[in-house]
């Protein structure tokens, strides 16, 4: 089987900072991948290479068996790669409906899709429905995360990337996140996944990546990450 | 009580005139935190082209072309300077938006002058007279005569000030527009092509300044290739004033400078116009920078 992205040596630079250092990483169709490390270590870099926010200086990404670098941002994101950042980024000034209907910018002659879409995200997160007028900058830490993932959703995605779905959210809730993740990995979306949570991802992943100051250092089933000496020292917590 | 709605109504169609400049301003400053100090000068520019397709379809001879002639006249000009303004982001402001601000505030003056000293060497240094004469007959309201030409200016700013609010609102590029001024990288990584918004909120600023500019040319007779710089700094204060980066607040501080200025014009002569409207800005600035609608960020983690 081939995989559906492919790095291959991919080189970034933040600036001066040489962030990604010969990274290759392969995703399958289907799968849920989680990318692990502390801060700094690249994780959101890989991320915003791979949705051409960051030019990689050199090596190859391959989506779907074609070369992918240098292709602007916008049109990654037609393509089917969808990138929800870190801090999600809602548009605070703008209604719910408004941030989804964003979300299906590259549908935005499509009205039939946009509609279920929003009721999609609905059914989802009936809490957002119930405010679905409010401007997005009024809802929780929690549900501006679920709008984001709603809105991601919205462009209709064959691979996901969430960079830090849980970042500052009761645990309660990073559950709650977590199984919507699984639900969408379940309905056919390949998921790519950042987390400080290391454990919560683990449980999710099929397979993850260990990165440090730029480097893959470890890539391997999830089953066996979480036996790994050094991941559970490092990154579960012993 | 008379001379009061006289006045009002002079204001109105000034302010109406600083309104449609000021919501270029507000808008290139909202999506790309730009102050465009050349944006005067494409009202400049509408007036001139405005100017010479009007000519070539009177022949120079102040003929009445009619409404429907008109008409062509106000939407064809307002077409190429819309382009205009989409080029000169293109070539002037484009490659700096990652360069410092003062790199493109600089610019910015650039453009404003070569625009200025271009359409002096295109059209001449001279007054030229407006090819084109309004019937005077209009209708009494409150003891006031009100032209047709001046009710036709008002309805057409409020028209184009309605369609705008509506295109903000409504429609996806419109949301994409106010998403960019929040957010310009989720907004990439939603599929926008934040570029050509970008290129589109020009087009619109442009397009609506130079509507301005021939309704100036038609109301006061006379254009000249300077005429914007003035007009630029007080739409700019009119932006200010209602808060720079707000649609509607543009609208209102345009009307509310125009009628303020009609008012100082009138008690205390026309040589305190501008001294009037600059105080206003000077105060603006000092007590109330975010103006009458300015944005209050709303932000929460």
């Amino acid at each position: 089987m081939k995989p559906l992205l492919k790095l291959t040596d991919v080189n970034s630079y933040y600036g001066k900072i040489h962030a990604l250092n010969n990274i290759n990483i392969e995703i399958y169709e289907g799968e849920i991948v989680a990318l692990l490390g502390s801060n700094g270590a690249g994780k959101s870099t890989t991320l915003k290479t791979i949705s051409s926010i960051i030019r990689p200086k050199s090596g190859q990404i391959e989506w779907n068996g074609k070369n992918i670098v240098g292709v602007p941002p916008h049109k990654i994101v037609e393509s089917g790669i969808i990138h929800i950042p870190e801090g999600r980024r809602i548009f605070s000034g703008l209604t719910i409906i408004e941030n989804l209907e964003l979300g299906a910018f590259t549908f935005r002659k499509d009205k039939k899709w946009i509609k279920e879409g929003i009721e999609r995200s609905f059914d989802l997160f009936p809490r957002l429905k119930e405010r679905s007028k409010q401007l997005a900058g009024t809802l929780s830490g929690g549900e501006q995360q679920m709008l984001a993932i709603s809105r991601g959703l919205m462009g209709n995605p064959k691979l996901l990337m969430l960079d830090e779905p849980s970042m500052g959210l009761a645990p309660i809730i990073v559950q709650e996140i977590m199984r919507i993740i699984k639900e969408i990995n379940e309905q056919g979306t390949t998921i790519l996944l950042i987390e400080q949570n290391a454990k919560a991802a683990l449980r999710l992943a099929n397979r993850g990546y260990l990165i440090e100051i730029g480097n893959i250092v470890m890539h391997d089933s999830a089953e066996v990450l979480r036996e790994d000496d050094k991941i559970i020292k490092a990154y579960l917590g012993a | 009580m008379e001379i009061f709605f006289q006045v009002l109504i002079d204001g109105l169609v000034i302010g109406a005139f600083y309104s449609l400049i000021a919501l270029g301003y507000t808008m290139v400053y909202g999506i790309i935190k730009l102050l465009n100090f050349a944006h005067g000068d494409l009202y400049m520019i509408g007036a001139f082209v405005g100017f010479t397709l009007l000519s070539l379809f009177t022949g120079d001879g102040g003929v009445n072309t009619g409404i429907l002639g008109l008409g062509v006249v106000f939407i064809g000009t307002m077409i190429i300077v819309g382009f205009l303004g989409m080029g000169i982001e293109r070539i002037a402001y484009r490659p700096l938006l990652l360069a410092p601000r003062l790199s493109i505030l600089i610019t910015a003056i650039g453009v404003s002058l070569s625009l200025e000293y271009s359409s002096m060497i295109g059209w001449g240094a001279s007054y030229k007279v407006y090819p084109i004469k309004l019937p005077n007959d209009g209708i009494q309201l409150l003891g006031t005569q009100i032209s047709f030409a001046q009710m036709g200016m008002i309805v057409l700013s409020a028209l184009l000030m309605l369609g705008l609010r509506l295109f903000i609102d409504k429609t996806i590029y419109g949301k994409a527009m106010r998403a960019i001024a929040l957010d310009q990288t989720a907004c990439s990584l939603m599929g926008v092509n934040v570029h050509r918004i970008i290129a589109l909120t020009f087009f619109i600023g442009a397009f609506l300044a130079a509507g301005a500019g021939i309704m100036s040319g038609i109301y006061y007779g006379t254009i000249n290739f300077l005429m914007g710089f003035t007009i630029g700094l007080k739409a700019f204060t009119a932006a200010v004033l209602g808060g720079i980066g707000n649609i509607t607040g543009a609208m209102l501080g345009g009307l509310v400078l125009g009628i303020l200025e009609a008012f100082g014009t009138f008690y205390m002569g026309g040589s305190w116009k501008d001294v009037l409207a600059f105080g206003i800005l000077i105060l603006f600035l000092v007590f109330k920078p975010t103006g009458i609608l300015g944005a209050k960020e709303m932000e929460r983690m």
